[in-house]
């Protein structure tokens, strides 16, 4: 736009005239959080004088942010219609084209559905079914509702579906205080349950302190629909017991009564029950809505937990989504969070924190930025064995989750194409494949490939069961291309392994499916073929 | 003799890629300490050749109607006790071919226990920890299975049959997860394979192609994993005649008798030769809150044989002495009798068995008051037990592992094992 030759009046122009400046100078006020990054973890390479692995190929990022925001492989046209796109900001268009994704927010959800709840949740039989706070988690993703906004919810439990986070946790609140220090907050206070924390500030109060939030939660199970519904109350009254250091306990004790505390910082302000309040008899309600409490105090939680003020909050929250998209937190393990930690890379992760607060928490925002750094875009091929390095001069690598490798397994194979309904992989279920699949790793989270994850691959009737030539799936198209087999194994790998072969790949491959002309024998090979790219390394791994 | 130079044992590729470790014998061994810091006391193991081999009595033993049986008091229960080869140890009468094989065993009699039900009484058995922490413990066999195993072997290292643990691995991770035989010993699901063998071998080519193809950029410990583990998924289907035992079970099974748990007490001193450290059996079922004595007798017609016969034939190949036999289960029984003629669960003071491997056999460990409600002298309780499980194998019972950023130790702080047992 131009001042002198503007068609407008005079005042617009300068209008937008001032505007431009102002944009302009915002810009060189706040650097994109994305060159920050970059910036600070070169430096950490000089410093520890690394070589960084080169930049990941198309093929490479593609598939390792397919997985890192939908939770599942690109399809062969998804593949090839990025493969083929020739603009230079073509990933950036990529990486906003999956965050308005559908799959985003399903995917962000089973994410944090497996933080919060692992393979094995407390509390089984409420929350073994939890549909309902499964999709309302993922509605927040989708909808880019603010990462303060989410917890608030989590912890309100106002919102139909996100109560079962409480739930888990029924008449634990000490169990609840560890699992909200630590998921939201970074912070393990399991140690200080027992006695006071061997290293650090904390304290059993603290400890006590937290957990007098959670004390007077109160759960209510209805069914509507045939459904389990649940509904939080709070009560006006009741305090946590406290003890003292456990191995001086005596039989009996029943301990003093703490009030709530914010961890590692100020006791709460409540006002006095009125002389004449009296407390509902919550056992006898059995319907909502439960009564409100005369002071809240999860919504004071809630609010302090959430404020930006928050010493640890925004913090705990960047170090987890970088550790989701980069392997490994800045602070490692992400829940090693104290006053004392030391960040490997301290200057990013006070940017992080700053930047994410100064956007409200924008959560889209704050992946984008992540996503088109040159740290993320990193190849992971190049020396060293560990799979997570400390200064992220290589990619990560990790192994698929149960749910990827079910969602990648259908893409990979076009099982849907070849269904006429939805339906799940047969003999493969669910529950049956995070069995097999659903742990592959040790306590420190080194990936282990036990042997019982091959005996099914390997052994199995259901992987092959799922290759198997059916109309319209993988198997069945290339069988019934006009394509020469040569050209066949482009689309194989691009399926499958989301790359083209190299030549001695498409040769021996060609070779291995050729070997005879008997139809069904090619049939059978082919097969084989795909079974062997789905065992491999590039499918097992999201490297 | 030395279990890790049977034929059976490839020489470990990992050693190989690593670097490998050689023993005096010559022999090749895992340096697979390196996931958690290098580990002298899992060579020392590895080179004895430890073994362990659970009797796992599901339901909970009754120990006042087999080891610690009260003759004349009301607790009592109609079976008579029988005097075994060591002096002053009785035992009930439906055990007569184990009253031979008393010079083996410790018999610890003052076990005095914190969970009082199934799964968590399972779980703390297995474990030495309470079900109700929210950390993953690893079971006994995990544990035995890391620190007395080798990864590279053909055979898997935590073989188990019938009605056992329920904690798994934890967070020693899927390496050491059971390999969990039918209850009549045949193989797990997924262990047969209906290809024909050469579709098999070229398959297995075409994947190690691909990944030799990969694996000159990508040097990352997972696909080295993933590589590994995938040929040990196929060695242990060409190693898995060890598990069929058919060919000489005609003639052992008067011996061992012929029962499922009789089967697998066979099936495991045949594991045991070829190099698996640990193997459980469970016997079913022993939780006899109604017609405890029919139950009890019935049961003990089958472990006496099979038990007994397991000794002697550990005995005869010189293994005895590195592989150590526990007996026992989640919990003990009353001593009262209830009008169902069944004892109920009771944790105060029961009954466990150790022999082999260091232990000093023809003793009692603790004891329990007149009637058997109360432990009389040197309570043990599963930290205790667990302490002394590991020290006689070679493993260092306080080994420190990480759950996350916490600090988790192999048992319990204050655990401590019975010395007075232990040679």
């Amino acid at each position: 736009m131009n001042f002198v030759n503007s068609r407008y009046s005079p005042t617009v122009s300068i209008r937008s005239y001032l505007l431009l400046l102002a944009l302009f100078y915002g810009e060189l006020w706040s650097e994109p959080l994305r060159k920050v990054i970059d910036r600070e973890v070169s430096a950490g390479w000089k410093k520890e004088k690394l070589e960084p692995s080169k930049l990941a190929n198309d093929e490479t990022f593609l598939r390792r942010v397919y997985l890192d925001l939908l939770g599942m492989v690109p399809s062969y046209e998804e593949a090839k219609a990025f493969l083929e796109e020739e603009s230079e900001d073509k990933r950036e268009k990529l990486v906003d084209q999956l965050l308005s994704d559908e799959r985003f927010g399903k995917h962000q959800m089973q994410i944090w559905d497996l933080s919060i709840f692992t393979r094995k949740p407390a509390n089984p039989s409420f929350t073994k079914d939890r549909d309902r706070f499964k999709d309302w988690l993922a509605k927040q993703f989708n909808d880019n509702v603010s990462w303060d906004g989410i917890v608030q919810k989590m912890i309100l439990a106002e919102e139909e579906g996100s109560a079962m986070f409480h739930v888990q946790y029924r008449n634990k609140p000490e169990d609840e205080t560890v699992a909200v220090s630590r998921l939201f907050l970074g912070t393990q206070l399991q140690c200080a349950r027992c006695h006071d924390h061997p290293f650090e500030e904390l304290s059993q109060k603290d400890f006590y302190g937290m957990a007098g939030f959670f004390v007077r939660l109160q759960v209510l199970q209805e069914t509507k629909d045939k459904k389990k519904v649940y509904t939080i109350g709070e009560k006006s009254s009741g305090e946590v017991m406290f003890t003292g250091d456990v191995r001086e306990q005596k039989p009996g004790d029943k301990g003093e009564p703490v009030k709530p505390k914010f961890l590692l910082g100020d006791s709460l302000n409540e006002p006095d029950l009125p002389e004449d309040f009296k407390e509902p008899d919550y056992k006898k309600i059995k319907k909502a809505p439960y009564p409100k409490p005369y002071f809240s105090r999860k919504a004071k939680l809630a609010e302090w937990m959430t404020s930006p003020d928050n010493p640890y909050f925004a913090k705990a929250a960047v170090n987890r989504f970088w550790a989701q998209f980069m392997g490994r937190g800045l602070v490692h393990p992400v829940d090693n969070l104290t006053p004392d930690s030391k960040p490997t890379h301290p200057k990013l992760m006070d940017a992080l924190a700053k930047e994410f607060i100064a956007h409200n928490f924008d959560l889209k925002w704050f992946f984008k930025e992540i996503l088109l750094t040159k740290a993320y875009q990193r190849d992971s091929a190049g020396p060293g064995e560990e799979a997570t390095p400390k200064w992220y001069q290589r990619a990560r690598v990790r192994p698929l989750s149960a749910e990827e490798l079910i969602a990648s397994l259908r893409v990979a194979t076009r099982f849907d194409a070849a269904e006429s309904k939805e339906k799940s992989l047969p003999n493969a279920t669910k529950s049956y494949m995070t069995k097999i699949f659903g742990e592959p790793v040790d306590g420190r989270g080194n990936f282990q490939g036990g042997i019982h994850e091959h005996l099914f691959l390997n052994n199995g009737s259901q992987l092959p069961g799922i290759i198997r030539a059916k109309k319209g799936n993988l198997a069945y198209t290339l069988l019934n291309s006009e394509n020469t087999w040569g050209g066949r194994m482009d689309e194989l790998f691009l399926s499958t392994i989301t790359r083209t072969p190299t030549e001695a790949e498409r040769n021996r491959m060609v070779g291995y499916i050729t070997a005879s002309e008997d139809k069904r024998e090619i049939q059978a090979r082919l097969e084989e073929a795909i079974w062997t790219l789905l065992n491999t390394s590039r499918f097992r791994f999201n490297y | 003799m030395n279990s890790y130079c049977t034929p059976q044992d490839h020489i470990n590729r990992r050693a190989l890629l690593k670097g490998s470790l050689l023993t005096g014998a010559g022999c090749s061994v895992a340096n697979f300490g390196s996931l958690f810091g290098a580990d002298e006391v899992t060579k020392t193991a590895q080179k004895k050749g430890k073994r362990c081999i659970l009797l796992w009595m599901n339901g909970g033993a009754s120990q006042i109607d087999t080891f610690d049986m009260k003759p004349g008091r009301p607790t009592a229960g109609p079976f008579r006790p029988i005097s075994t080869n060591v002096d002053g140890m009785q035992v009930c009468e439906y055990l007569p071919k184990m009253a031979k094989q008393f010079d083996k065993l410790a018999v610890i009699r003052s076990m005095k226990t914190g969970s009082p039900d199934h799964p968590d009484g399972i779980y703390h058995m297995h474990t030495g920890f309470k079900m109700s922490e929210r950390t993953p413990h690893a079971e006994i066999g995990a544990v035995i299975s890391k620190y007395c195993g080798n990864l590279d072997a053909d055979l898997p290292s935590f073989v188990r049959m019938g009605p056992c643990g329920n904690a798994g691995p934890g967070y020693l991770g899927p390496n050491y997860a059971p390999f969990s035989l039918k209850r009549d010993g045949s193989m797990p699901t997924f262990s047969t394979n209906n290809l024909k063998p050469e579709v098999r071998e070229r398959r297995a080519d075409l994947f190690r192609f691909l990944e030799s193809e990969f694996s000159k950029q990508h040097k990352a410990e997972p696909f080295e994993g993933h590589r590994l583990a995938k040929e040990r998924a196929w060695r242990l289907l060409r190693a898995k005649d060890a598990f069929d035992v058919s060919e000489e079970w005609p003639k052992q099974k008067d011996r061992y008798g012929d029962t499922n748990f009789g089967r697998g007490c066979f099936m495991a001193l045949k594991l045991a030769e070829r190099g698996v450290p640990f193997i459980e059996i469970g016997h079913d079922n022993y939780d006899s809150h109604a017609n405890n004595f029919v139950c009890h007798k019935a049961n003990m017609q089958q472990l006496d044989p099979a038990w007994s016969s397991l000794l002697i034939d550990l005995e005869d190949r010189g293994m005895l002495e590195d592989t150590l036999v526990v007996w026992m289960g989640e919990v003990g029984r009353t001593p009262y009798i209830n009008n169902r003629a069944g004892r109920d669960h009771y944790i105060k003071a029961w009954t466990t068995v150790l022999s082999g491997a260091g232990i000093v056999g023809g003793q009692y460990y603790g004891s329990s008051d007149e009637d058997g409600r109360e432990v009389a002298e040197n309570p043990v309780n599963e930290g205790d037990f667990f302490s002394t499980i590991y020290t006689s194998l070679g493993i260092d019972p306080r080994k420190k592992h990480f759950w996350g950023k916490r600090p988790v130790w192999l048992t319990p702080e204050d655990a401590k094992p019975i010395s007075a047992i232990m040679s």
